[in-house]
């Protein structure tokens, strides 16, 4: 059996390999997807932790969380779309405006 | 039913009044005066019948006060303030001339302020939150209550004297009022101050039982009482116009004449001598301040009636007469508590507080006759006036009754309470003959009155008809109504003196003056001091008369001549006090001010604004942080839960 240790820590690389996407990445879409990766690694610590101890109510939250995950692509890809539109750029360097 | 247990409902029938006049007043008849009237009436009607309740109790606790009280102010537990009545002797009687006289006054308004329009809401208001504040004072049960309705009297006068505040005159007169009896309120507060902590109650009742049940000294804090009672003693001189604070009065008549007759002549300035009569228990644990009192009354006493000599302007005359006769009141206290601690008896006290009484209807129907006649002539200056007697009958001789009063001629009320003051101060001189100087200045204080009362009533009144005299006629029903009334308190409110028991056995402190009437009309008139002080008071008429209605005694020859012309300036420049004022004000407190509002300009402001700048600085700068970059804020996110993660792991051992 595969111990605990390597999927927390798949996870961990996961999530700092979002969060280095997030915080480099030009493009907003690709900020999106970064979004997403740092989400299933939130989502692979649930269902390690539901399967090592035998509760399924992790799977659930990893189910809820993927729903919600979509509902929040589709927003962002939404925002993106219109930041587009307006600024035909989706550079979000670009973006900042609301500031002092 | 018990009266007493409404009594509190005395100071609050006015302000219901001012509350709807002030709100509504614009919309009523007259502006609201028979609110006022109403209000005053009521008030009037409760006062008597609680101040006969008082009276009329058995004699066997005639000293003895009731007293309703609620806590207005938990301190701690043991420190509390309650607000409340004290109802005795002495209130009774102020309740009784008090409430007649504003019940008067206010009918007399509708015909004096007809012609004022839409300030009349204004002017009505503001009497029934004066009548608030004098009712107020008179039935307190402790010194920090008197305090508060003190204050709302005097910004009411504040406001009277400024009614006409578009003269430059009447303006600033109020200020110069409400500027120079701050200064008694401020040392009248710090003596309640120092009370409160030596005692640390002010309750009339704690306070004076506390000082009569322990008369061995001792247990009382002496030397901080003394300070106390003189302090006191500050703020009943400043409402009081005694001297050296004597001098705002005379200006004070820049308000409507009904304003100088209820405020100014007989209810607000009795409140610095019902003070002092008030705290009488703590006044004679110290004689010295006492000789204080008596001693600026006596001085007081001749030296406004001086200024009233050769004054041209009626209200001023009056003015100076009432502070003199305010001086006579402190004068009769003074030597009253005097006599009390070295003698034995108070019969100072009762002199006192009956002249208070007596003098309160003769100088409101003295103004209110000036009033009538300013009414007719359109002004205030007498040598425009004279022979009006003959078309303004009922004023002439209502204020011939007051004058005659005010002089002490037999049996007019002055007389009785004149003979009983004059008398006290004698009396108290067998305890130290610095009294009998004093009598002699109250007897010459006497001649004075009786001369320049005539003076203003022979200018007025008799000789040939006045330059401004030509369309006088006699004023309407509403304003010689209440001279009519008041004429008969001033000719009979000596009386009182005989009236069952007589006042002498109801007003006193220590132990009744007990004798019956007889007796004391035979100690009156075997007395020679009553036949000098009559004689004066004659001779003070006598040479009225003959200066300016026979002429044969030449008024100009004496003012000319260089010794009299002097005297006759620095009485028409009342000593030079208002110069002194303005002089101190200008080179002393102008400088002091300057150094002050340096100092609060650069150093109180300049801490203040220092603290805000740096503060709004500090955030400007801090809001350079909002970048609206999303890279940057999120890097802060990460880089902050980092170091939360990380200081878990350290300091909470995760």
């Amino acid at each position: 059996m595969i111990p605990i240790e390597y999927f927390l820590g798949f996870a961990a690389i996961l999530f700092v390999i979002g969060a280095y996407g997030v915080m480099t990445a030009k493009n907003g879409i690709v900020v999106l997807m970064s979004v997403e990766i740092m989400l299933n690694a939130a989502n692979m610590n649930f269902i390690t932790f539901s399967s090592f101890f035998n509760d399924s109510r992790g799977q659930a939250f990893a189910l809820i969380s993927m729903a919600i995950a979509a509902a929040e692509v589709a927003v962002g890809l939404a925002i993106l779309l219109n930041l587009y539109k307006s600024r035909g750029t989706t550079d979000i360097d670009e973006v900042n405006i609301m500031r002092w | 039913m018990d009266i007493l247990q409404y009594a509190w409902l005395i100071p609050l029938l006015p302000v219901l009044g001012f509350i709807i006049i002030g709100f509504f007043g614009g919309r009523m008849k007259e502006g609201g005066a028979p609110v006022a009237i109403i209000a005053a009436a009521s008030a009037c009607v409760l006062s008597i019948w609680v101040g006969i309740e008082i009276l009329l109790r058995d004699l066997a606790t005639p000293d003895e006060a009731f007293v309703m009280q609620t806590t207005w102010l938990q301190l701690t537990d043991d420190l509390t303030i309650e607000f409340g009545i004290y109802l005795d002797n002495l209130t009774a009687m102020m309740l009784i001339f008090v409430s007649i006289l504003i019940f008067l006054i206010f009918v007399y308004s509708i015909g004096y302020m007809h012609e004022e329009g839409a300030r009349k809401r204004r002017y009505y208001a503001e009497v029934c939150l004066f009548a608030t504040g004098m009712f107020g004072l008179v039935v307190a049960s402790n010194y920090l209550e008197m305090f508060i309705f003190w204050e709302i009297m005097g910004l009411c006068s504040y406001l009277l004297i400024g009614f006409w505040n578009h003269r430059p005159s009447a303006a600033s007169a109020a200020k110069k009022a409400f500027l120079v009896t701050r200064v008694g309120d401020v040392m009248l507060m710090t003596g309640i101050i120092i009370l409160f902590i030596e005692f640390g109650d002010l309750n009339y009742t704690h306070l004076f039982d506390r000082a009569i049940v322990d008369p061995s000294m001792g247990t009382l804090p002496w030397d901080n009482l003394q300070i106390a009672m003189l302090l006191i003693f500050g703020g009943a001189i400043g409402k009081s116009a005694q001297f050296p604070l004597h001098d705002w009065l005379p200006d004070a008549m820049e308000g409507p004449t009904t304003v100088s007759a209820l405020i100014h002549a007989a209810t607000m300035v009795k409140g610095g001598v019902y003070l002092v009569a008030r705290s009488f228990p703590l006044y004679v644990q110290v004689p010295d301040v006492l000789l204080v009192i008596a001693i600026i009354g006596g001085v007081t006493a001749i030296f406004a009636a001086s200024m009233a000599l050769n004054n041209m302007n009626i209200k001023r005359v009056l003015a100076y007469s009432t502070i003199s006769q305010l001086a006579y009141m402190m004068l009769a206290l003074g030597a009253g508590g005097y006599a009390f601690y070295y003698l034995g008896y108070a019969d100072g006290y009762s002199a006192s507080t009956f002249h208070m009484f007596n003098h309160a209807f003769f100088k409101a129907l003295l103004f209110l006759c000036a009033g009538s006649v300013i009414h007719a002539v359109g002004t205030e200056d007498m040598r425009k006036m004279g022979g009006l007697s003959r078309k303004m009958k009922v004023t002439s001789i209502a204020m011939l009754v007051a004058a005659l009063s005010i002089s002490g001629i037999p049996p007019f009320s002055g007389f009785w309470s004149k003979d009983e003051v004059l008398a006290s101060v004698w009396n108290a001189a067998e305890a130290n003959s610095m009294f009998y100087l004093l009598w002699a200045l109250g007897a010459i204080t006497a001649f004075m009155t009786a001369f320049y009362m005539f003076r203003l009533w022979f200018m007025t009144f008799a000789g040939e008809e006045g330059e401004a005299c030509k369309h006088a006629h006699e004023s309407p029903a509403s304003m010689a109504g209440p001279l009519v009334v008041l004429a008969v308190f001033a000719f009979s409110s000596g009386f009182a003196l005989f009236i069952g028991d007589g006042f002498l056995s109801r007003i006193f402190f220590g132990h009744a003056h007990d004798i019956t009437s007889m007796e004391l009309l035979g100690e009156i008139f075997t007395d020679w001091k009553t036949y000098l002080s009559v004689g004066l008071a004659v001779a003070g008429i006598v040479l009225a008369y003959y200066m300016y209605v026979k002429r044969s005694v030449n008024v100009d020859n004496v003012i000319t001549s260089p010794g009299g012309a002097k005297v006759y300036k620095t009485l028409q420049q009342r000593y030079y006090f208002p110069q002194a004022f303005d002089g101190i004000g200008l080179k002393v407190i102008y400088p002091v001010a300057k150094v002050v509002d340096y100092f609060d300009k650069n150093g109180i402001d300049g801490i203040v604004n220092g603290v805000s700048g740096s503060i709004t600085g500090f955030g400007r700068r801090l809001s350079k942080a909002q970048t609206g970059n999303v890279h940057n804020y999120a890097a802060v996110v990460i880089a902050g839960l980092s170091v939360i993660l990380i200081l878990a792991y350290l300091v909470g051992g995760l």
